[in-house]
């Protein structure tokens, strides 16, 4: 029994095959996991799922129907997308309900009592932390996440669900609980897409897995018979070394510091003191929400400090003057590429020049001569897939993007890096080519700091891990002598860990 | 890293054939001033065959010089629009600066080229103060704006109580009414503000700064560029021309009246917009603004020419107006039809 089915399905767009000749079969009461690197086709197999995208050649079928005949069989799909997609200043309930015609809440005028009470059922069977009445940006992250969710799944009608990376902002126990709703709903008989980067999230809940290689469908598994290796494998065409560690091979000496923060606080942290040396890559570790992400601002500039100081190689870095720490040779690469990473409106070439048009003029002009040299050794260095420099940013993939930044970000041969969840929404591939970027230039004396939310890559990338639980800092590690439990303890607060190497 | 080439590629697949009315969009449509080229030329070759008063050179002479004064407000409100921001205050600065100078010639009788520095010197301590306050609370530049032009217009008529200003010395009414080789002054300052501006936006790293704050500021934050004080800048530079722009039109006058300006607020803003600035940042030129700006300073001369009913002449360039800024979207549609 299926209740949804694509046959060859081919999408073409001008100068790219997006999709191929795929075929995907969904069954009620299945999970069904779509796995590819970035660019493999994920998003343009699942607008067509979702009705988005009409595909050139191949047909769409739900329920036994042609979908592309009669568009409104599309109803039945429900979709999540990854980026948050609310209105903001309207209440939760309301979110819930645009556009106010699926539950009767009377065709001229919105009842508020009904909508509110249809609502409260809604946030307790999802377990979002919200009042229906509350407005929307004044709820956390992941509550607007899990408000998404239930927004799709409170259709009536909807017998396809599909959710694309809807973890990626959520908590390790957020996660868990929405897995159970998945598997709730599943168990209603709902046919679940999920589409995701995180392997253990993969084999967690997933039936079927269907892995998708630039724009073809390499095959259909089950996941029982599936292990992290092949899945990789298949996804990438080649074996990726799982166990290949990236920790800098040259060790910092304990004097070498090129950093110092010192009782550092500000919004959401606070009494924050640590050293960083040469050469080092030194890891912070802790859950959404622990204040890492603001120290680091912080100490960049971004954001103001109520107190404390942070020194580059002696010198202050004022507060809250982002181009005085550039100046003094630190660079941030946020977490958040689409808002604080790229200028869409902006070239590939002017996005990647952009952090050196200081280095590159004569007598006050921009060298145009200079600039496409230096653009085009950061293309090819950090293997940007463009067609041109002169192609807008916003058109490239998130990967590419990405290694656009961290390009421009190098090219300006800073002292001290910051990397934010670096790898956040990024291909295994494209994973490993950054990691061996930060050994590289750690090797060549770079002071990094790594911030991220998966364990394992602070295991195999920093040579020392610092956790921060609840805005304090918490512990610094030795990777190498300190095991992951410890490190865990110390990033839910745990006390009895709490320890300094 | 890998070492996969990703050289760009070379100029890909032979370019289509298009009929050459196509090519012709299509060309135009890629070039960011193409819009407002082929509509000036439209326009242009039009009101050539419309009217034969239209190609003299008294009336090139009478648009040129009515240009001179919107142009310089279009310079100054256009980067402010590709920064993301807008200042409705430059009518009431220019007029403030205008009256402010007759104050100080005629009434003080202060020496005219020291009374038009202190103007200009006045006019970019308005706009300053605008980008301060706008910067500093981080007010929005729209509403902080509307409130300063009160301030500032209220300034012009407690200082001359409505009444214009007369008896402006001959050395600077020289500057509003002169013709150097059959140009009108004015025309020339334009042209030489709009020469240094476009080089300092397109070449030089400050230029890229504005750019990459009107496409996205938090990045350019992240970058280390110092937006707040390119932010100030940049008000500081609209208001200095506004004032330039002012003080022209009383030596053009030979009075200082009270509601020079008045008129220079909206016209500016819709020029930007016909020469492909977008009201929303991070795209256009000041070039293309001033072009823009031509479009319209053609309009009104031809609907003059015309002798339409004055009652009618608004409704007509307004309409021309809505017509300019179409065609780049029209031609993006009609390039699209039958593309993919």
């Amino acid at each position: 029994m299926t209740v949804l089915q694509i046959e060859a399905v081919r999408k073409t767009y001008p100068g790219v095959v997006a999709l191929d000749h795929v075929d995907l079969t969904l069954e009620p009461g299945k999970i069904h996991i779509l796995a590819g690197e970035n660019g493999a086709g994920k998003s343009t197999l699942i607008k067509t799922l979702t009705g988005l995208v009409v595909p050139d050649e191949g047909a769409v079928l739900i329920e036994g129907r042609d979908a592309l005949h009669d568009r409104t069989l599309f109803e039945k799909v429900a979709y999540v997308p990854q980026e948050l997609n609310l209105f903001g200043p309207m209440t939760v309930a309301e979110n819930m309900f645009m556009p106010f015609n699926r539950s009767g809440f009377g065709h001229l005028t919105v009842s508020r009592r009904a909508m509110e009470k249809a609502a409260a059922e809604l946030i307790k069977r999802f377990g979002i932390h919200a009042k229906p009445g509350q407005f929307v940006n004044r709820i956390s992250v992941p509550d607007q996440q899990l408000l998404q969710i239930a927004r799709a799944a409170c259709r009536e009608e909807f017998k396809v669900l599909i959710l694309d990376e809807p973890t990626s902002s959520l908590t390790a126990n957020e996660t868990e609980h929405l897995f159970r709703i998945i598997r709730t709903l599943r168990d209603d008989g709902c046919a679940i897409v999920f589409v995701s980067h995180k392997m253990e999230e993969i084999f967690a809940l997933g039936d079927t897995v269907t892995v998708l290689r630039n724009g073809r469908s390499v095959g259909t598994y089950p996941m029982r018979e599936m292990t992290e290796d092949q899945l990789i494998r298949l996804m990438s065409g080649s074996s990726v070394p799982l166990e290949e560690k990236f920790q800098p091979r040259v060790v910092a000496t304990e004097s070498d510091v090129i950093l110092s923060v010192k009782d550092m606080s500000g919004p959401g942290f606070s009494d924050a003191s640590f050293v960083l040396r040469r050469g080092e890559i030194l890891g912070f570790a802790g859950l959404v929400g622990a204040g890492r992400s603001e120290l680091m601002q912080t100490i960049f500039g971004y954001l103001r400090s109520t107190g404390g100081h942070a020194f580059l190689e002696g010198e202050e870095i004022p507060k809250g003057r982002t181009d005085r720490a550039v100046a003094l040779g630190m660079v941030y690469l946020s977490e958040e590429r689409k808002h604080h990473g790229i200028f869409p409106l902006l070239s590939v070439r002017e996005n990647i020049s952009l952090s050196v048009l200081d280095r590159m003029k004569r007598g006050g002009i921009i060298s145009s001569a200079r600039e496409n040299e230096v653009v085009a050794d950061t293309i090819r260095q950090f293997d940007v897939r463009t067609s041109s420099a002169g192609k807008k940013i916003a058109h490239l993939s998130g990967g590419n993007q990405q290694k656009a930044i961290i390009g421009r970000a190098m090219a300006r041969r800073p002292r001290v890096l910051i990397f934010d969840e670096p790898t956040k929404g990024i291909d295994i591939g494209t994973k490993f080519q950054i990691y061996r970027i930060i050994q590289q230039l750690a090797e060549e004396g770079v002071g990094i700091i790594l911030v991220s939310s998966e364990m394992t890559e602070l295991q195999r990338c920093a040579s020392r891990i610092i956790t921060m639980y609840s805005g304090r800092i918490t512990g610094s590690f030795d990777q190498a002598t300190t095991d992951v439990n410890t490190l865990v303890g110390a990033i839910i607060g745990a006390p009895e860990n709490r320890h300094v190497a | 890293m890998s070492l996969e080439t990703t050289v760009p590629a070379a100029p890909s697949q032979q370019p289509p054939k298009l009929p050459p009315f196509k090519a012709l969009i299509s060309r135009l449509a890629v070039n960011p001033l193409g819009g407002v080229v082929a509509a000036l030329v439209i326009i242009f070759g039009a009101s050539c065959a419309l009217s034969p008063h239209f190609l003299t050179t008294f009336n090139m002479v009478i648009i040129a010089r009515a240009l001179a004064f919107i142009g310089l407000v279009t310079i100054g409100q256009s980067i402010l629009m590709i920064l993301g921001e807008l200042d409705l205050s430059v009518g009431a600065i220019g007029g403030l600066a205008g009256v402010v100078g007759g104050i100080l010639m005629v009434q003080l009788g202060l020496n005219p080229w020291l009374s038009l520095g202190l103007c200009l010197l006045m006019g970019g301590a308005c706009g300053l103060l605008n980008g301060a306050l706008i910067t500093q609370l981080r007010l929005h530049s729209l509403v902080l704006t509307i409130g300063m032009a009160g301030v500032y217009g209220g300034a012009n008529l407690v200082a001359t109580k409505g009444v214009a200003i007369t008896g402006v010395p001959r050395d600077i009414t020289f500057l509003g009414r002169g013709l150097v080789m059959g140009v009108p002054v004015p025309f020339l300052v334009l042209l030489v503000c709009l020469a240094i501006v476009a080089f300092v936006m397109l070449r030089t790293p400050v230029g890229r700064y504005i750019y990459a704050i009107g496409s996205n500021p938090d990045a350019a934050r992240m970058l280390g560029i110092r937006v707040n004080a390119i932010r100030m800048g940049a008000f500081a530079l609209a208001g200095f021309l506004s004032a330039l722009a002012g003080i022209l039109m009383v030596a053009r006058l030979g009075t200082a009246q009270p509601s020079i300006g008045d008129t220079w607020v909206l016209g500016p803003i819709a020029a930007a917009v016909i020469g492909g600035v977008a009201t929303t940042g991070g795209i256009g030129s000041p070039i293309g603004a001033v072009l823009g700006a031509v479009i319209i300073g053609i309009i009104e001369d031809i609907i003059v020419l015309f002798g339409i009913s004055p009652y009618w002449q608004s409704v007509v360039s307004g309409g021309i107006v809505v017509l300019a800024i179409s065609f780049d979207a029209l031609a993006r549609r009609y390039l699209n039809r039958d593309a993919v």
